[in-house]
């Protein structure tokens, strides 16, 4: 990929280190490059060992990188932990290490950035002063920097900040070699979004009126992001007293005419389950998106997984139809998003939006034709439109040939709206006739299939005939997408299968993709495979087996290439 | 009563269910305030006094065991328009749906809530309630109940409720003015009702009732929220009925929050260019 320059930025909750890795984000941008950002924090206020990694590229960048080639690190202390990842050519800026075994290492810069940091005016600017030394690193000008940093701060205090930029800069010049320089570029206007704000984005731009949750890592960031960015359009927010409110609200909301969603992760998620059931039976629709992270249980809140693919597809009792999508990028999370919304309504079903820890803190900058401002289409009916049934009265159930029932909101003149968890009839009130629950079965069951002929197929890259197929859903997208690069590189022909949706499944597509390679492995952060189960039950495909990754960490190409080879 | 609010749904109640005067109260009061059908909903959870919707002839929203204060809420942010009334059992409120009991009292939203409260479940065939006396044997409970009973005027009360009454279903008139009055309040009005169980419950009798009840003399003060706390904790020796507790100054909860308010959200359009002003705040450019 030409110009890849990974850079980590580490330090203790509380040092800035998502400060000085966004700023350094945002200056290869302004150099007219792209980059790819991940967050590896601890569940803690302050202290603990955090990082953020900035992988720079001349093309835009969709998976992190493992080995380092500039590190800034903040803490002395956890430069022990970092200094095997960097590359022999590597160098690691570091805030006066202490005498150890690192500091004796001819890549290690000991850099006295709270002494730069305290003659700009203050020693909490020890980031900004490491970032004006890694901004020199990779020949960015000062003026660029200046100009960023004005984009977040103002005053006295942005001339503090670029005062410490520049005086790290300065102390760089002749101590802090230039093999990572970046070419000279054109600035072009990006985007530049987590998968958290892009998903929220997505869903207010999808008409979301109405959202509720309990804060729950990684969930949050969706919360903070229609809590923010929705009201601007209408949107109402709710921090509910627990994730059963919150799914309970949205229901009732969206019951009363608006688009509504909620927002959580694995845990919450199984809080909501019974609500998701309402759902279903009230043939309301509702969004879910479950950030999910390592389980069971509390599991390791802050870092990622894929492990609650199974219990998605499968949550809530009864058998009704929903739909499951898996963004795999930033730019997925906001179409994706949107598409639920669409979908959620046209067919009166609960939509789960499947993403993690991983892709909600991932930051990449993205071509803003990829975010368009797309139709909203609403459903429900109004006025002379109300179908009324046979006693003159508005049926919220009518039996119809698609499943799909006319949804008039309460409040319309000249008729109620009446909905029932019991089984109910076609005008919403409770019954214990066997028949009617046939009917009724029948007449959920039937939208399923509707929902199921605008299945997202798949998205693959590759050769039709490859030797080996890599299948994965949601964030393993960009990683497994370089992995298969990494393989044609070295003759391994390969087919990356990328599914944006799980439920209803896109089979025969998928059989059609599986069907022309040799072999097929799933690529997932589980233990067990779920994906591969689903695979095998949904298709006629055998799926070799599973290259699963369940240490809390996502995919990185190189290692997943790897990975990949030892299996064939 | 005209009957404008009948509908012609199967009746589940056992005869001489606490339920049917409750219903005659609901409506009753439904048709003092002049809404129409239209403007109405009734939420309800789960249980026999939650099946009260179907035999009202308003919009329904019967939802989840425990959840018809979350449901009732978010209808209310989306359409302040509309009159939400939840009718439920105290099973429902105060065991199941507790969390949510509490945490809208401290929202307030212009919610009237009457549950129906007949010390035990009676759908599930006789266990004991949150408000279950102690030492009252039932299913699942048949040594007694341990656990002290949930006191819920109290705890409205000490929440900050702004309206707090108690209600008995055998005296319509009166159960129906409370609840006439629980709905002109603007915020968070509980009634909760003294209902006899024919069937499970062989304490908390009409008789019983009739017996433990007085009304609230005309001179009670509902402004004194100490004198209303000592009154929502009398059970032993006898009950009060009426409003105990009463503030008018506390607003409503959709008065505050800065998103209600404005046309309903269905109303609510989302134009591309507002979208793409959104957008743009996301792009980077130089200044």
């Amino acid at each position: 990929m030409g110009v890849d320059v990974n850079i980590r930025v580490t330090g203790g909750a509380g040092q800035g280190v998502h400060t000085a890795g966004g700023l350094l984000a945002r200056l290869a941008v302004a150099a007219g490059h792209h980059f790819h950002a991940t967050q590896d924090y601890m569940s803690r206020i302050r202290g603990g060992r955090n990082s953020y990694a900035v992988r720079i590229g001349e093309v835009p960048v969709r998976a992190g990188r493992a080995d380092i080639d500039i590190a800034l690190v903040l803490d002395p202390a956890h430069l022990p932990h970092f200094l095997p990842s960097v590359t022999p050519s590597g160098i690691v800026v570091c805030d006066f290490p202490a005498p150890s075994a690192g500091s004796a290492d001819a890549r290690v810069i000991p850099a006295p950035l709270k002494e730069l940091a305290v003659s700009a005016g203050s020693p909490i600017l020890a980031n900004i002063a490491g970032a004006g030394v890694v901004a020199h690193a990779l020949g960015i000008p000062a003026e660029t920097v200046d100009r960023v940093l004005a984009l977040d701060f103002q005053g006295d205090l942005l001339e503090k900040n670029r005062v410490a930029a520049r005086r790290g800069a300065e102390w760089a010049r002749g101590r802090v070699p230039d093999s990572f320089r970046l070419p000279e570029r054109a600035f072009r206007e990006r985007m530049i979004l987590s998968g958290n704000e892009a998903l929220a984005l997505g869903a207010v731009a999808g008409g979301c009126k109405f959202a509720a949750g309990y804060p729950m890592t990684p969930g949050s960031g969706i919360l903070l992001g229609l809590s923010v960015d929705g009201p601007p359009l209408g949107l109402v927010f709710e921090q509910a007293e627990d994730e059963i409110a919150a799914l309970n609200m949205a229901i009732g909301a969206s019951w009363a005419g608006a688009r509504a969603m909620v927002a959580t992760s694995g845990g919450g998620f199984a809080l909501m389950v019974e609500a998701l059931s309402l759902a279903g039976m009230l043939e309301t629709p509702v969004v879910i998106a479950i950030g999910m992270r390592p389980g069971p249980a509390t599991g390791m809140p802050t870092r990622t997984a894929q492990e609650d693919l199974a219990f998605a597809l499968s949550a809530g009792h009864g058998e009704f139809p929903r739909l499951v999508l898996s963004p795999g990028s930033v730019e997925e999370a906001y179409s994706l998003a949107h598409h639920a919304m669409e979908m959620s309504e046209a067919y009166q079903v609960p939509c789960i939006l499947l993403t993690d820890q991983y892709l909600a803190d991932t930051v990449v900058d993205a071509d803003p034709g990829d975010f368009p401002a797309l139709p909203v289409n609403r459903k429900f009916v109004r006025g002379g439109d109300v179908p009324r049934g046979a006693n003159g009265k508005y049926h919220r159930y009518a039996d119809t040939e698609s499943g799909i029932s006319p949804m008039a909101v309460p409040g319309e003149p000249g008729i109620t709206v009446v909905s029932d968890s019991d089984e109910h009839t076609e005008d919403g009130h409770l019954t214990e006739d066997h028949a009617v629950r046939i009917r009724m079965v029948e007449k959920r069951i039937r939208k399923g299939e509707a929902l199921a002929a605008e299945t997202l197929p798949p998205v693959f890259a590759g050769p039709p005939h490859a030797e080996v197929a890599l299948v994965g859903f949601g964030s393993t997208k960009g990683a497994i997408a370089e992995a298969r690069e990494i393989l044609a590189g070295e003759g391994i022909s390969a087919v990356a299968v990328h599914l944006r949706q799980l439920e209803p499944f896109p089979a025969r597509a998928v059989e059609e993709i599986l069907g022309r390679c040799r072999l097929a492995f799933t690529v997932e952060n589980n233990r067990t495979g779920q994906l591969a189960r689903w695979i095998r039950a949904q298709t006629g495909c055998g799926v070799a087996g599973t290259i699963g990754r369940f240490d809390g960490l996502p995919f990185l190409p190189a290692d997943l290439a790897r990975r990949v080879k030892e299996r064939l | 009563m005209s009957g404008i609010f009948d509908t012609d749904v199967e009746n589940a109640w056992c005869p001489g269910c606490g339920n049917f005067p409750i219903l005659d109260a609901v409506k009753r009061a439904l048709e003092r305030t002049g809404t129409p059908k239209h403007g109405i909903v009734l939420v309800s959870g789960i249980g026999q006094a939650a099946k009260l919707p179907h035999h009202v002839d308003v919009n329904v929203f019967n939802g989840l065991h425990g959840r018809a204060l979350p449901a009732a809420l978010a209808i209310r942010m989306a359409n302040p328009s509309l009159t939400v009334v939840v009718t439920s059992g105290d099973g429902d409120i105060y065991g199941e749906g507790g969390n949510h009991f509490v945490h809208n009292i401290r929202r307030n939203p212009d919610i009237a809530v009457f549950v129906h409260d007949n010390q035990v479940y009676g759908l599930t065939k006789g266990q004991p309630s949150p408000t279950s006396d102690p030492g009252w044997a039932g299913s699942l409970q048949r040594g007694g109940v341990i656990a002290g009973p949930f006191p819920p005027l109290a705890v409205a009360i000490a929440l900050g409720c702004g309206f707090v009454a108690r209600g008995i279903a055998s005296d319509v008139d009166f159960t129906a003015d409370l609840m006439f009055q629980a709905i002109a309040h603007k915020g968070f009005a509980l009634v909760d009702i003294l209902q006899p169980c024919v069937t499970f419950n062989k304490k908390n009798t009409y008789r019983w009732y009739g017996k433990m009840a007085y009304k609230l003399p005309a001179d009670h003060d509902a402004s004194d929220r100490k004198r209303a706390f000592e009154l929502a904790l009398e059970w032993e020796e006898r009950i009060p009925v009426g409003v105990l507790y009463r503030r008018e100054d506390r607003p409503a909860f959709e008065d505050l929050h800065p998103g209600v308010g404005g046309p309903p959200l269905h109303e609510r359009d989302t134009a591309p260019e507002a979208v793409r002003d959104l957008l743009r705040k996301r792009l980077f450019t130089l200044p």
